[in-house]
């Protein structure tokens, strides 16, 4: 019994010691916050290749006073990391990057994160594309999450030594005028199918998603219900992709797989529904393709954005301000020109899209065609973001798994529907 | 005054430094770290997930409290029993060889006239100090679904089969994972063998000898019996890690790890619901199942064991 007495002083003891040297810890960072000019640092989390170290280094120079420490880790680390630290209350930086569909689990904890509109964002909005905007914001229009980085303005990538084979023309503005209704679409892959044997689209998926990036109202209302009935838009999206699959033109293929790398680089497939930061993965990946993929505009119903982040506060900072001041001139329009420059990162900021620099980039990879103005086009046609909801992508998989059911086993589509839905509505009692 | 103070310290002193007591707070300070670090880490997050089954809790909002739902929700889910399936199957595919090879290879490692003998025993043993992920993406590569994968093409070239999509099938995902299940642990089972065989002493198989025992017998009937608590050991410890699975398939199947069910197992069940969900009440009343689950089946396989090894004995 004394035994156990001892014991438990001795971890007390330790344990409180532990506590003491953490909050003492704190409290130096607090002080050096307060007096003025002194020296500060923010903590940055990114993810994936962004090119904010050195445009940070531009600040540090500019602004003498503040240090900036970018960390950038994988996609799913970088959110997983952040969430426990948000939720956990401790840990978290001051400064976050949040990538679009991952964005709607952390708004959920509005109390976490500054509103950037106290901060002085409402000068800047006008610089951004509207509907970019919008979705950084809360439901009710009162709460800025997030300033915009970059997006993902969906454009048609498509061989044109199969579209040759088929008939079909490959001027970027003919392919568009030709292309320019879901109907179009679904007759110019019939031809490639029936000329070169190819399939039109890569996989299920990407038929899956051509209504369904464009969707207004995907798998949830924004009160968190379950919009899955028959008319529903997400309903139309697969039924479409079922139709293009009893085609014969969708492919096979998965996307990133090595064999999908493997058939963009020899051309086995003609049409991708693609996000401008696929072009770079193109040009780094696909050296056999040199010249061969043009892109061009999508349908009207189609077009979408696929991608795309957002900088965030989270509140635990003690330099709000501070924090807000270099994020709002990290994605100014004159950085994010830098940043779409050096890593292809697609500006959000519209006054981009008329700058010289922007205009006139030629592509190598795409045999010379300047391709910047036809996804600045794509920006512009987007209607808007839907809402996704904190649990669109464990739904997303439900659905999707459907498709590859009809598509690999050649079930019955209504069936793995109705098995799907099932499972969508049990991921919500969650 | 002076004196009768002189008198108390000196009194508490000897009773203070008494030899005893140096040696019990000294030694109470050496295992203070880990019992902090236990507390912190591991006996808290156990203790608040039991906490957590009867909550409902996305990490951000409040929770609130939902009786036994969760619990009713991961028991009438497919997907569940499916998982816990997969993770009997595979322990079965993965571990039961692997103690019946581990013991036959420690038993050759540790034959009088086999050469090189440090040489086999570092190789069989250097599956298990290889990292995890290296592990599991040479495998994801090896069997991959593509026909021209080195699994397709021996099977397909020297066996004339036909190509299995061993990250999309049934059993493809089940026979690949438990293939690296099993190579990287054989080696690790086969270092405890061979210890508990070099611990049997020699004069019973010289005596077995001179009563005239072949070698399979020798093995029978001292080997095996003899070694009865290392096999409880392993038999113990690599159920316990066959319910757990999680790194190897998770690192294998890579961006389908959480959306198939082919090769789900109760912990990827486990940590699909708290981070990809977001649901971590229904995640930790998952973690009270398994560890009912892992209890009986420890149980079961024990008294096997043991009743093996008595049976043995009677029949002796």
């Amino acid at each position: 019994m004394k035994r156990m007495k001892k014991l438990v002083v001795l971890g007390l003891a330790s344990l409180l010691a532990l506590t003491l040297a953490a909050c003492s810890d704190k409290d130096a960072e607090k002080s050096s916050g307060t007096s003025g000019d002194k020296e500060i640092t923010l903590d940055f989390w990114t993810f994936g290749a962004t090119g904010y170290e050195e445009l940070a280094k531009e600040y540090e120079k500019e602004n003498p006073n503040v240090k900036i420490k970018v960390k950038s880790s994988e996609t799913a680390d970088h959110h997983d990391a952040l969430f426990t630290s948000l939720s956990a209350g401790s840990g978290a930086p001051d400064i976050a990057m949040l990538e679009i569909d991952q964005f709607d689990r952390f708004k959920v904890a509005q109390d976490r994160f500054e509103n950037l509109y106290d901060l002085g964002a409402n000068d800047v909005k006008d610089q951004y594309l509207d509907w970019k905007w919008k979705s950084g914001e809360n439901v009710d229009g009162d709460f800025l999450f997030g300033l915009p980085t970059d997006i993902g303005p969906k454009a048609l990538y498509y061989r044109i030594d199969l579209f040759e084979q088929a008939g079909l023309p490959t001027d970027p503005d003919e392919v568009a005028s030709l292309i320019s209704t879901p109907e179009a679409f679904e007759e110019a892959g019939i031809k490639v199918k029936e000329e070169t044997g190819m399939p039109f689209v890569d996989s299920i998926e990407m038929a899956f998603r051509a209504y369904l990036d464009a969707a207004e109202t995907a798998y949830l209302t924004p009160d968190n219900e379950l919009n899955l009935g028959e008319d529903s838009e997400v309903k139309k999206a697969y039924d479409y992709a079922v139709h293009l699959n009893e085609l014969g033109i969708v492919g096979k293929y998965e996307m990133w797989s090595p064999e999908w790398a493997n058939a963009v680089n020899k051309g086995e497939f003609a049409a991708e529904l693609g996000a401008g930061w696929l072009k770079g993965w193109m040009e780094g990946n696909a050296p056999e393709a040199v010249g061969k993929w043009r892109v061009a505009t999508l349908p009207t119903d189609f077009a979408a954005n696929w991608g795309g982040s957002y900088i965030a506060v989270p509140s635990e900072t003690e330099y709000a301000q501070e924090a807000y001041d270099f994020i709002e001139w990290l994605v100014s329009p004159e950085n994010q020109l830098k940043s779409f420059q050096s890593h292809g990162l697609f500006p959000s900021a519209q006054s981009v899209y008329d700058m010289d620099e922007f205009k006139t980039n030629e592509d190598e990879f795409f045999g010379g065609q300047a391709t910047a103005p036809v996804f600045a086009e794509a920006a512009q046609d987007i209607a808007g973001i839907g809402y996704k909801g904190e649990k669109y992508f464990p739904i997303h998989n439900e659905i999707l798994n459907a498709l590859k059911n009809v598509q690999n086993n050649g079930s019955d589509p209504e069936e793995e529907w109705e098995a799907a839905i099932k499972r969508a509505e049990d991921l919500m009692k969650r | 005054m002076d004196s009768s103070s002189k008198k108390v310290s000196i009194f508490k002193r000897r009773k203070f430094r008494s030899e005893e007591k140096k040696d019990m707070i000294s030694g109470y300070l050496y295992i203070a770290p880990f019992f902090i670090i236990f507390a912190l880490i591991g006996l808290y997050p156990a203790l608040f997930s039991i906490y957590l089954a009867f909550q409902k809790w996305n990490g951000f909002s409040p929770m609130t409290f939902n009786g036994l739902a969760n619990f009713e929700l991961v028991l009438t889910d497919p997907l569940f029993w499916k998982s816990v399936y997969n993770t009997i199957v595979m322990g079965i595919m993965g571990t039961a060889p692997q103690l019946i090879v581990g013991l036959i290879l420690a038993y050759l490692l540790n034959m009088a006239f086999l050469k090189f003998k440090s040489y086999f025993r570092i190789t069989i043993f250097m599956p298990y100090l290889t990292s995890m992920v290296a592990v599991a993406l040479i495998f994801s590569v090896l069997f991959s679904n593509h026909e021209s994968s080195l699994a397709n093409y021996v099977l397909t070239n020297f066996f004339g089969l036909d190509p299995i999509a061993w990250a999309a099938s049934e059993w493809g995902t089940k026979i690949a994972i438990s293939l690296m299940v099993f190579w990287r642990w054989v080696g690790y089972n086969t270092i405890i063998y061979l210890a508990g065989i070099q611990s049997i002493p020699n004069d019973l198989y010289e005596a077995a000898t001179i009563d005239g025992a072949n070698r399979i017998q020798q093995l029978r009937y001292i080997t095996i019996p003899m070694m009865k608590p290392f096999i409880i050991l392993t038999v113990f410890t690599s159920t316990v890690g066959a319910m757990q699975l999680f790194s190897e398939p998770t690192v294998f199947l890579g961006a389908d790890a959480f959306t198939r069910d082919e090769a789900m197992t109760i912990v990827m069940y486990l940590y699909r619901d708290a981070f990809r969900l977001q649901s971590f009440g229904t995640a930790s009343a998952t973690a009270i199942i398994l560890l009912i689950l892992i209890t009986i089946f420890a149980v079961i396989n024990l008294r096997l064991t043991q009743g093996f090894g008595k049976k043995r004995g009677r029949s002796k």
